[in-house]
């Protein structure tokens, strides 16, 4: 039954839905830009002991999807979203559905790093200040050095958590995001391009810390660098003109793909 | 054939094309500091005759006395009261408002006719002769809404409708400029539309909100034609106590007295001119100090 949902597939070896409870679940998913369908039709389970990768070419519509999954695109007025998106089982598109709660729940790092002009403390803090997760000020600072030391950043920053978070190198930056949206202790974080503005040395960084995140979160994250899906992943999704093309274990869609374009994709072909 | 493109760049006519270059950049600073030294030379004039005219008319009493009919009694004290009054009223109409309308059409508003209307009313309203806004004052705060007149409660609520679209416009702009993906950053961590609005995008926009203020505020504390229209320009000879009461303010004094017969009112506006100027300078000196201590940079 619920195989009719999904449009792609033919062969049921690594199907995109499977038969356990996912912690995300997209079905039929289509974003619109005025006229123009940006995504058509994309259904994935993301699971929450997994970091699942979005990769594809430029303009395929990986980052509008994930941008879905928390309703960043309800930002943007022109877009509109169909089908459904669910978060342990409940439509995050429904009326019941709180969004600023929704977004506490799926945090999200974006591509460039884009720390608050506020010190490093505040950075990290300003979450969970706002959703009241701290009853004082020493449990705000625990929650802030917890996040730091998650986000593998608290020994860099330790004695100077007063100085502003802009003036951190952009990996630091980028770490000091992460530490942000996990302060708020949320259940699944998305990462859209989270190391396309950073050296490799930085980039070697954040993906030892999405290693060490794994289990705790569930993790989505865009890249158009496939040997960092390669890395990092256990699950891949390829997408190509706003399709989802093909999704599997990772180790499948790099060595064995079934579809002809992800063949292409991944051994250099066009992208 | 590799020897002949070297040579371009060494041979006589490269030379001339350098030259020519250098001699169009001597020329064009040349230029530029005539326009930069005619300007300060203007400016320059204006301090010297009024300082020359004016200091010997500067004292104690001068700046403690208010305007009287005889010149030797006359003083600045009533008129500069009367600015400072007006210019609060002004500051606390214009400004909240004028931001609140910025912060409700740059994030809130739907992008539609309605907004695109409304903007370009805004923009001409910004443009239209202070007279205007006078006569506008004149008809709805004295004949309709029968406010005293004289008042710097009128001549500020009239001063605060020319000011405001002043604000609203450098409001927009401040806020347009704020990046991004600082309110990208808000949202994702589950902040609500307003507390990205009020913790983020507004602390960030204030500095160049307050810039436009500034300008504003300048403008509105040099305005002399619309507080005509109101009654300002009646002989007060008693500095007022408070808003409501009747009362001149420095711009309109400086243009009584230059119109008087009696050739010791000379040194008087020049005097009074000197004040407006020190009034106008603190005003500003204070603002800046202001922008540049909620200036943060990312």
């Amino acid at each position: 039954m619920i195989d009719t949902l999904i449009p792609t597939p033919t062969d049921t070896a690594e199907p995109a839905v499977e038969e356990r409870t996912p912690k995300m679940s997209a079905r039929d998913v289509k974003v619109f830009y005025g006229a123009k369908e940006a995504l058509k039709g994309v259904s994935i389970d993301i699971h929450d002991d997994r970091v699942t990768a979005f990769i594809g070419p430029s303009g395929c519509g990986k980052s509008t999807f994930l941008r879905c999954l928390n309703r960043m695109n309800d930002t943007i007025p022109s877009a509109r979203v169909t089908g459904t998106i669910e978060l342990d089982g409940e439509d995050i598109n429904s009326a019941a559905m709180d969004v600023v709660q929704l977004r506490a729940r799926v945090g999200m790092v974006f591509q460039k790093p884009n720390p608050f002009p506020k010190s490093i403390f505040e950075n990290v803090a300003y979450g969970p200040r706002i959703h009241g997760l701290a009853e004082n000020k020493s449990e705000l600072e625990a929650i802030v050095e917890k996040s730091l030391k998650r986000a593998g950043l608290w020994d860099e920053v330790k004695d100077r958590l007063n100085e502003s978070g802009t003036a951190l190198s952009g990996g630091q930056q980028q770490r000091l995001c992460i530490a942000r949206a996990i302060a708020v202790d949320p259940e699944v974080i998305l990462m859209d391009e989270p190391c396309s503005a950073l050296d490799p040395i930085a980039t070697a960084k954040i993906e030892e810390l999405i290693h060490e995140l794994r289990g705790r979160y569930a993790i989505a994250i865009v890249t158009h660098n496939m040997q960092q899906a390669a890395r990092v992943s256990q699950r891949t999704a390829f997408f190509h003109l706003g399709e989802m093309v093909e999704y599997g274990k990772t180790s499948d869609i790099f060595t064995n793909p079934r579809e002809q374009r992800t063949q292409d994709y991944i051994t250099g072909r066009y992208g | 054939m590799s020897s002949r493109a070297a040579s371009r760049w060494t041979d006589g006519s490269m030379g001339k094309r350098v030259a020519k270059r250098y001699a169009a950049e001597r020329r064009f600073r040349l230029f530029g500091l005539a326009a930069v030294g005619l300007s300060l030379a203007f400016l320059a004039f204006l301090l010297i005759t009024m300082l020359m005219k004016g200091i010997g008319g500067l004292s104690l009493e001068f700046l403690s006395n208010s305007d009287a009919t005889e010149a030797a009694n006359a003083g600045v004290w009533g008129a500069l009261k009367g600015s400072l009054l007006t210019i609060l009223v002004t500051m606390a109409i214009a400004f909240p408002i004028g931001v609140l309308s910025a912060l409700y059409l740059e994030e809130f508003a739907p992008r539609n006719r309605w907004t695109d209307l409304i903007e370009v009313s805004i923009n001409n309203l910004a443009a239209v002769p202070s007279i205007i806004f006078g006569l506008l004052g004149l008809a709805v705060f004295l004949n309709f809404m029968h406010l005293p007149r004289s008042a710097p409660l009128v001549g500020g609520l009239t001063l605060a409708l020319m000011t405001m679209p002043v604000i609203v416009i450098a409001g927009r702009n401040a806020i347009k400029s704020v990046p991004p993906s600082i309110r990208d950053a808000a949202l994702g961590v589950g902040a609500s539309k307003m507390q990205v609005v009020f913790h983020h995008v507004l602390p960030l926009a204030l500095p160049g909100i307050l810039t436009g203020t500034i300008i504003g505020m300048a403008r509105a504390l040099g305005e002399t034609a619309p507080l005509l229209m109101i009654g300002m320009r009646a002989f007060i000879a008693t500095p007022p106590r408070g808003i409501t009461d009747p009362s001149s303010v420095l711009p309109v004094q400086i243009f009584l007295w230059s119109d008087e017969v009696d050739r010791a009112f000379v040194e008087k506006t020049s005097a009074a001119i000197i004040v407006l100027l020190i009034f106008m300078l603190l005003m500003n000196g204070l603002a800046i100090y202001l922008r540049n201590k909620f200036e943060r940079r990312w």
